[in-house]
């Protein structure tokens, strides 16, 4: 017999109880009791368990356990997986394509026409001479020792999902920004997703995709990397001028026009920089998402974990470190040189 | 000479709160705005305001800060909805306007010039001018001859191509002044206009104001908590205190018959010689004085008279206007009047 018994038998219920009770030892403890032939009372106040669903457990056979939870949640996403994929592999496939695409694409073009093209595209957003060699450095220091492919495997998984998160995260800002319900609903998701440890939403994706596929990656990259650059688009919308909004609606904008002409223009430096932590974040997961078969640099890093190669490990780490400082630093001049056409 | 009347404001009154209705019948019996907020924590905005605004004048709203004038001009282009009353332009009312016609109002009939400018960081001084036209779905190759003749007229040519950051908080306000003139529209919403800016360039400004209405006879609603502006600017003063109006008429008329106290504080500081003008203050008759000093213009400001006269107490002036007698005026009235009057006792319209 167990604390809790009065309760049961308080509320009426042995009868429910005894319909679940069986003979056989549920729990580790309970075989030990059971062989040494002791009974669960505790034998002070000082040692009366918390009513938690094992401890009712023991009073009643019939209540849930707390393993029997985990159990039914797992249970319940097998069930609705089948359905969930029917639906959720149609949409998501397109992220496997862009994925698969752009890294046949870049791997696949010759270095000489990729590297400069990179620069072209560093000094179109920069403007600045300085950034183009220290890219060019750097980019030719990680070919030289051999690691221009995992480079630019992991470059390419960032220009897919960073893109994909402004296409999504910037939208989703602004109705953000124009509805306060929306905000309310939104801002618990947003804060879930960025909490959450980054290992544990790659867990629901193995069982609803394929390991083999890239999108598996992408998803995760995508949750996770997204939250900045909805969250700064809503912010920067919120914080335009409300003079200059008011002048907007004195002069007859329309919402549409108001968007586009006023609010975008000038929550642009606040976008940009949640764009520059998305690309970060995205450079955080790639290697996390390394676990679930995305290739790059993450992969030389588990390897360096896997088999003690020390040097490999670290040489990959640091590769990484150079793209963050590359992606950063071009992110950064191209917000600077926004902010620098619009200071008040 | 009576002119139309172009916007008509009946009624309104402005309710802040949760239940601005409930608030509404409140005040209609007769509570104020302390015990308002006190017991049902609604802010009263705006209480039973009527005004007329002429066709071609000048109507400046004055009050100090918290006395519900700007809530007021956002009613005329309901930036602000009113919790009750009318505003009618042109004998429409506008509040029964729907999303499209009121569009059309800001775009067409009303322009507006804001305290802290308001103007696109991101667009440079041309396309800041010609914004109304810019909404209005001209390109700028379009508008830039128009958006161009504004901006010379207010004195920025040369500085169109130039970011609103790179131009000084004047020459700023000059830009909001051609963006609002540039839409040709009729009435011309200007609040706290000049208030942002130091004094002397403050002058220069109601100065091309004056300059500009001379030439242009925009319907203008003027916002101001300064008096001496407002006595420079308005061919109708509204005093506002509280939410409520406490006197409006001709600017003159007030400064000699105040009808309150608050009004009597507040023209008690003024250089009453300055603003002051001969017809405010003579004798009306058309037989010739006695001993005639010589003669002023009705228009006159007494500062005037008084640098003529020289100090001299005992001299009588001729008042004419356009060559024809109007009035006299007695050096001594004069320096009587230079002093502020009580107000008129039992005229006082204090709501307390």
């Amino acid at each position: 017999m167990a604390t809790y018994d009065f309760i049961f038998s308080s509320l009426g219920l042995e009868d429910w109880c005894a319909a679940g009770q069986s003979d056989a030892p549920m729990s580790m403890a309970a075989l030990l009791q059971k062989t040494k032939g002791t009974t669960g009372e505790p034998e002070s106040l000082w040692d009366t368990p918390f009513p938690s669903m094992d401890a009712l457990n023991e009073s009643c056979a019939a209540f849930p356990q707390s393993r029997d939870l985990t159990k039914g949640l797992e249970e319940g996403f097998l069930a609705v997986k089948d359905s969930m994929s029917i639906v959720l592999d149609p949409l998501t496939q397109p992220l496997s394509w862009a994925l698969d695409g752009t890294l046949y694409g870049m791997l696949n073009t010759p270095w000489w026409i990729v590297i400069p093209l990179l620069l072209a595209v560093v000094f179109f957003v920069t403007k600045s001479w300085k950034l183009v060699a220290f890219v060019a450095a750097s980019l030719c220091l990680l070919a030289f020792i051999d690691y221009y492919r995992y480079a630019m495997e992991t470059l390419a998984i960032i220009f897919v999902c960073a893109f994909l998160c402004v296409l999504f995260g910037v939208p989703i800002g602004i109705a953000m920004s124009r509805s306060n319900m929306m905000q309310r609903l939104t801002v618990p998701v947003l804060d879930m997703l960025q909490t959450l440890p980054p290992f544990v939403y790659l867990i629901p994706l193995i069982f609803l995709f394929s390991v083999t596929e890239s999108k598996l990656y992408g998803i995760a990259i995508i949750l996770y990397a997204i939250v900045p650059v909805i969250r700064l688009t809503n912010l920067g919308i919120r914080l335009v001028d409300k003079d200059v909004i008011e002048a907007a609606d004195a002069f007859g904008m329309t919402s549409h026009q108001k968007l586009f002409k006023v609010q975008i223009p000038l929550a642009l430096p606040n976008i940009m920089a949640g764009v520059n932590q998305t690309i970060m974040m995205s450079l955080a997961m790639v290697v996390i998402a390394s676990l679930v078969s995305a290739p790059g640099l993450g992969v030389l890093v588990l390897q360096g974990i896997r088999n003690l190669e020390l040097g490999v490990g670290l040489v990959a780490g640091l590769g990484i470190v150079i793209l963050a400082v590359i992606l950063d630093r071009v992110t950064k001049a191209s917000l600077a040189r926004i902010n620098a056409s619009q200071n008040q | 000479m009576e002119r139309n009347i172009k916007i008509s404001i009946r009624n309104l009154y402005k309710i802040f709160g949760p239940v601005p209705d409930v608030a509404l019948a409140y005040v209609r019996r007769g509570m104020g705005k302390a015990e308002l907020l006190e017991k049902h924590n609604h802010v009263l905005g705006l209480q039973d305001i009527n005004v007329d605004i002429h066709e071609g004048e000048i109507t400046v709203i004055m009050g100090l800060s918290g006395s519900g004038k700007s809530t007021l001009i956002r009613h005329l282009n309901r930036l602000i909805e009113p919790t009750a009353g009318e505003v009618e332009v042109d004998g429409e009312n506008v509040l029964a306007y729907d999303e499209d016609k009121l569009r059309k109002l800001r775009r067409e009939q009303m322009s507006m010039v804001f305290q802290k400018f308001a103007l696109l960081p991101h667009k440079t001084v041309l396309e800041n001018a010609g914004m109304a036209l810019l909404v209005r779905g001209f390109s700028v190759q379009e508008f830039e001859g128009e958006a161009k003749k504004w901006l010379a007229r207010v004195g920025l040519e040369g500085n169109e191509y130039q970011y609103p950051h790179q131009l000084s908080g004047g020459m700023q306000q000059r830009v909001g002044i051609a963006r609002a003139l540039a839409s040709n529209s009729p009435i011309m919403l200007m609040d706290e206009a000049f208030s942002a800016l130091d004094p002397l360039i403050r002058s220069d400004m109601q100065d091309l104001l004056l300059e500009l209405q001379e030439e242009l006879q925009k319907t203008v609603v003027f916002i101001t908590h300064d008096l001496d502006e407002s006595l420079k600017l308005a061919d109708h003063l509204v005093i506002l205190k509280d939410g409520h109006i406490v006197q409006q008429g001709e600017p003159q008329e007030i400064l000699m018959n105040p009808n309150d106290s608050y009004i009597t504080d507040f023209i008690s500081d003024i250089n009453r010689a300055r603003v002051l003008r001969v017809r405010s203050i003579m004798e009306k008759t058309k037989e010739a004085p006695e001993e005639c000093a010589g003669d002023i213009s009705e228009r006159d400001n007494l500062e005037s008279v008084i640098a003529r006269s020289n100090g001299d107490t005992n001299l009588t002036y001729r008042v004419v206007r356009k060559g024809n007698q109007v009035g006299i005026l007695k050096m001594e009235e004069l320096v009587k009047a230079l002093v502020p009057l009580e107000a008129a006792e039992g005229d006082a319209r204090s709501r307390y």
